[in-house]
């Protein structure tokens, strides 16, 4: 009888299917990964288990007792604890009072015994020390800590938490090399004091290094568990993926022309450490590397939503400097943010507006009369050039699936007739269908002279589509593949600066 | 989480049933001359709350508070420059409108550009405009409205309706125009619904931001204009009982408090739903203190009705 | 992914924006330095125990309305209602009071009871019905003002000499509202020290990470609007106290200039961040600068603009260092 069991979980959110019917097993002393693409809903399942999301079906069972779990106040009972990937940290308290929020050594009247606290915390602090061999200043607001620092507070906490069962949820994202060892290490003696360890992470390296056994998730359901001593990254991969998604992508590109339109030199700026590079017509230009080394602030200083502190952007030849996203537009560039919901979309708006925001200025008349018609049509023009599975124009966007919100996001800088489209990891929690559609439509739009900045966490997308892919490291191009570079060896080699001095 | 029924709707009926209330209470309150004349008095709230209409959709907390104070400080300059003479109106009419702008304009800019909160950037214009009404006037407003003021107001035309509430149709239908139909409106409601997300379309918020304050300013010194006609004379408070029936109109009329989504047409009717209440209150004999407390009572159960926020489990 | 689609989208109309705005603390303690200041030489006689007194006495209600407003805004929410509370527990006071000193703490205890009351209405209509603070306390001004009305329609009502008396008073040297404005300030310290203010903290600074952590949300939220509405009826008894009589519209204008007090004060609008002492030192920078005005002799018709010009000016100045980031 496993510690821990979930059998039948399924869960909704709007009309996209997160879970379903997923279920998971494991056992006391084991650290388990859970794995899966994004959008698999892993994440889901673990905030099932802490309380955070409600399931609509699902049984679990702790120790051979079904248990309901009704919100994260009811962890505590379990003793369960999680390390969340979007930190659980309250910004402007410090670490001292986030470590044991909640959970307060306080004397009956609910005065916090700050010297009993203290302890506490400094107990858990130490076993990180040790490891870690440094220390970070827990009296300081966690809000101007470094990320990794953040990132090591939000184990802390989950660790003075005492648990029986604890969640690592891409725990490690932020985290350099030694403080992963030092994490893994405190990890590892938590598993031999006989706690259960659910380890999700994107990095193989780290699942094989660190973990027992693996289940794996795929569209909201369970694929299967394996022993992770008898299979290789290939085998977990083609449980996640299933079989013929990866194949889809490779297919020779179009050759790029020769004319340059985006000349960049020695842009600096936030996180940027001078960036240069070209960008033909027709070109797609891959930005590669671990995630946040970069890629989002330079499509972002690009289109000018942020302000280069230095370096020069050329369009077309033309030396240009953008105060503001609109006058990139004017020069006919498109960005297709990183999150969707948060920059992406008007998700209370109808998905019309969404359609047609970006190019209403094209169809206005006069002062800015809009004819209900021709916004119409345009909108029309877009879903069906994108193939937009949607009801009505006047739904509004939140009812979309997440690949076709994607769709919506690309199809309003379509009606714009752009000539550089920024794409910031525009296949995170899309649908394989839809992947496929946007490789199809990125390859179409290259064909008629296009040309895409493609920042993207899968290496597989990467070397697909791009003709060329600039590997960033800390802000600068760290080194550029092209040819028969164009593989996933020298892709991660590059990326984690394999054979050079870090 | 969907909206079962539209608010616009139930705003709607809600007068419709206030009214019937009133003529089980009292006959004669529903008579067609009794339902124009509370239309009229409605009239100068739906005006003023269309500036704060425009506000709140622009969302970022936006609301404000300083209507009031603007809208005393128009009917001020326009009764001054007016000083009963018909052939002023227009000039007064034009410099009552610049003030507003103008006052509306420093709200605009401090919020978007020195990111005050609106609600506390409002509130202290609010004691600033206060403060110029005094200095302009020392104490001692002067001036009364122009005839043609008092019979816009007051004398029937067609149907028996006074002019300002045919003013007050074509203003409902030019803002609702504007609003569906223009970029001007779009950018509006992108704005209202996700500012980073309006902002990477291209959509120039700050601008916009600034824009939706001086509009307000801009409204709230017509609403004063107007309110001179009914008044005949000018007090100094006589715009503070508008600020809060403003932003409840609009909440009443089924707009999110939170931006991006609503429309004029809901604070018309939230704008008559709360007038016809407080006439329904006072033809109950219902004292101050009971009116107001059922006025609470009310807009409570609006908001839960339908201006409930999210759970904070998924 | 859903799940943080609706995360992100909604994730409070109260932190988004103006999610940074905060006046440096600094600012507050130069601007009250100054305005004692400027107080000092306009008033010959400011520092003499008269005038630091009377000063004091006006200063009180304000400081407590301040620090109740600052509790709620510290957890995410906004009390519109307040200067209501304020006035329902003056008129309750007073009447309760009815001219005699035996009945002084049976009028004080209901009056403390009343302020809880009416912030427990409202911390349930935020945290547990969900309504938007802003306007849910806006409706609930009308219910606490529509009672305050009822139990007095018109100001008056007797006090007995002794409590107004022992609140104009000197203890030990120093004027009794010092020392209640200092018992005001221990109050704060000791609150501080509880398990509820950090959860009211963590809740203001971001309610999904503290609800994750296990944070009672909800009850966390309750308890600042009560913790506000027992501070509203100190500001309401300190009013007696004052003015020695009752005023059904006596709080109104307190809600507004408590909210101020808290933004010059430092505490973040949006919550989270800030606490109490900027915002004592707010409400006497607001009192103060009325103060000024009054005795600089600009002219009364003055007054209330360059009052309302100064608190605008203040924002303003926070909100300079905001340019040089370019930003929404």
């Amino acid at each position: 009888m496993p510690y821990l069991t979930m059998s039948g979980v399924r869960k909704r959110f709007g009309g996209v299917v997160a879970l379903d019917g997923a279920s998971f097993a494991a056992e006391r002393g084991e650290v388990h990964a859970l794995l899966g693409a994004n959008g698999s809903g892993k994440s889901t399942l673990s905030k099932v288990l802490t309380g955070v999301v409600a399931p609509d079906e699902g049984r679990i069972e702790i120790d051979g007792q079904e248990v309901r779990i009704r919100g994260p106040q009811d962890t505590r009972k379990y003793r369960i604890a999680a390390v969340y990937q979007e930190l659980s940290l309250i910004p402007q308290l410090t670490g001292m009072e986030n470590i044991l929020l909640a959970y307060e050594p306080a004397n009956s009247l609910g005065f916090i015994d700050r010297k009993g606290l203290e302890r506490a915390v400094l107990e858990v602090a130490a076993r990180f020390e040790q490891a870690l061999g440094r220390r970070i200043d827990l009296h300081r607001p966690v809000e101007t800590l470094s990320p990794g620092d953040q990132q090591l507070i939000e184990a802390y906490k989950a660790l003075a938490r005492q648990p029986e069962i604890l969640i690592l949820d891409e725990a490690t994202a932020s985290l350099r090399q030694a403080e992963v060892e030092a994490l893994f290490q405190v990890v590892r003696e938590l598993r031999d004091k006989g706690a259960l360890i659910i380890f999700i992470s994107h990095r193989f390296q780290e699942v094989f290094a660190l973990c027992d056994r693996a289940t794996v998730l795929r569209n909201g359901q369970t694929v299967g568990t394996v022993d992770l001593a008898g299979v290789t990254e290939k085998d977990l991969v083609d449980m996640m993926v299933g079989r013929g998604a990866v194949s889809e992508v490779r297919e020779a590109p179009t050759p790029p022309r020769d004319d340059v339109v985006l000349r960049v030199r020695g842009l600096c700026g936030p996180r940027l450490q001078g960036v240069s590079f070209e960008l033909r017509a027709g070109e797609v230009l891959g930005l590669g590397g671990l995630q946040g080394q970069g890629q989002s602030e330079l499509l972002r200083v690009l289109f000018g939503a942020e302000q280069a502190s230095a370096g020069e952007i050329e369009v077309a030849g033309r030396r240009v400097v953008f105060r503001h996203p609109r006058d990139a537009v004017r020069h006919g560039l498109a960005l297709v943010p990183g999150n969707r919901a948060r920059e992406g979309l008007m998700l209370g708006r109808p998905i019309l507006e969404n359609l047609t925001i970006a190019s209403m200025h094209r169809r206005r008349r006069g002062p800015g009369f809009l004819s209900a018609r021709r916004e119409k049509e345009a909108a029309d023009g877009a879903v069906r050039s994108l193939g937009i599975k949607i009801g009505h124009l006047s739904g509004p966007a939140s009812t979309l699936s997440g690949g076709n919100q994607q769709k919506i996001v690309v199809g309003k800088w379509l009606l714009n007739k752009p000539r550089i489209i920024l794409m910031d990891d525009p296949t995170k929690g899309v649908d394989v269908g839809a992947k496929a559609e946007l490789y199809r439509f990125i390859r179409e739009l290259t064909q008629e002279g296009v040309s895409v900045i493609l920042n993207s966490s899968e290496n597989m997308e990467l070397l697909g589509l791009s003709h060329r892919v600039l590997v960033m490291y800390e802000g600068a191009i760290a080194d550029v593949l092209e040819g028969d570079d164009l593989n996933e060896n020298r892709l991660v080699a590059a990326a984690m600066r394999v054979g050079r001095p870090a | 989480m969907g909206r079962p029924l539209n608010p616009v709707l139930i705003a709607f009926a809600i007068a419709v049933l206030l009214f019937v209330v009133g003529e089980l209470v009292s006959p004669g309150f529903a008579a067609y001359s009794q339902i124009i004349n509370v239309l009229r008095v409605s009239s100068f709230l739906g005006i003023i709350a269309a500036g704060q209409t425009l506000v709140i959709l622009s969302g970022g907390e936006g609301v404000d508070l300083s209507v009031g104070a603007i809208v005393t400080f128009g009917a001020i300059v326009a009764s001054r420059v007016i000083d009963g003479q018909d052939a002023m109106v227009l000039w007064g009419l034009a410099q009552a409108l610049a003030a507003g702008l103008a006052l509306g304009a420093v709200n605009g800019i401090l919020i978007a550009y020195l990111k005050v909160p609106p609600l506390i950037m409002t509130l202290g214009m609010a004691s600033v405009v206060k403060g110029l009404s005094l200095v302009y006037t020392k104490g001692q407003p002067s001036g009364r409205a122009a005839p043609i003021m008092v019979r816009l107001v007051s004398q029937e035309t067609v149907f028996g309706i006074p002019g300002i509430l045919w003013i007050w149709l074509a203003l409902m239908v030019a803002l609702t125009f504007i609003l569906r139909q223009t970029t001007f409106g779009r950018s509006l409601y992108a704005i209202g619904a996700n500012r980073q997300a309006a902002y990477l379309s291209g959509v120039p918020v700050k601008r916009m931001v600034v824009a939706v304050y001086s509009l307000s300013g801009l409204l709230s010194a017509l609403g004063g204009f107007f309110f001179l006609g009914y008044t005949q004379s000018v007090f100094l408070n006589l715009g503070d009982r508008y600020v809060l029936p403003s932003v409840a109109a609009v909440v009443v009329g089924g707009t999110s408090l939170a931006g991006g989504a609503g429309g004029y047409v809901g604070t018309v009717v939230g704008s008559i739903v709360l007038t016809v209440l407080q006439s329904v209150l006072v033809t109950l004999r219902m004292e101050e203190a009971g009116r107001q407390i059922v006025y609470g009572i009310v807009l409570l159960a609006l908001l839960a009705a339908y201006g409930r926020q999210y759970r904070l489990r998924q | 992914m859903a799940g943080s689609v609706l995360q992100t989208a909604n994730r409070g109309l109260w932190r988004s924006v103006w999610d940074r705005f905060r006046v440096p603390a600094w600012v507050s303690y130069v601007l009250l330095a100054a305005a004692v200041g400027v107080n000092a030489s306009l008033q010959p006689y400011f520092f003499t125990l008269y005038n630091i007194q009377s000063n004091l006495n006006t200063f009180v209600p304000l400081v407590a309305a301040a620090v109740g407003q600052t509790l709620i805004i510290l957890g995410g929410g906004i009390d519109l209602s307040l200067g209501a509370i304020i006035t329902l527990v003056d008129v309750v006071v007073v009447t309760l009071m009815e001219g005699s000193i035996e009945r002084v703490p049976l009028a004080l205890a209901a009056g403390l009871l009343v302020g809880g009351l009416c912030g427990l209405a409202n911390g349930v209509l935020a945290a547990y019905v969900r309504l938007q603070p802003i306007v849910a306390t806006f409706a609930t001004s009308f219910i606490w003002s529509g009672l305050a009305l009822w139990i007095m329609p018109r100001p008056g009502g007797s006090v007995p000499r002794a409590f107004y008396r022992g609140y104009r008073d000197v203890f030990l040297g120093i004027p009794v509202a010092a020392w209640i404005i200092l018992g005001i300030i221990v109050l704060w310290l000791i609150l501080k020290r509880h398990r509820v203010t950090r959860y009211i903290l963590a809740v203001g600074g971001d309610e999904r990470a503290a609800y994750a952590t296990g944070v009672p949300v909800a009850k966390a939220k309750v308890a600042s609007y009560v913790l506000g509405g027992l501070f509203a009826a100190l500001a309401g008894i300190g009013i007696v106290a004052n003015t020695a009589s009752g005023d059904p519209y006596v709080g109104g204008p307190i809600t507004l200039t408590s909210i101020t007090a808290v933004v010059i004060g430092g505490t973040r609008l949006s919550g989270g961040a800030g606490g109490a002492g900027g915002s004592i030192a707010g409400a006497m920078i607001l009192s103060l600068v009325g103060n000024i005005v009054f005795f600089a002799n600009v002219g009364s018709y003055y007054q209330e603009l360059i009052n309302g010009a100064i608190v605008v000016a203040a924002l303003a100045l926070a909100g300079i260092p905001s340019l040089r980031r370019r930003s929404l």
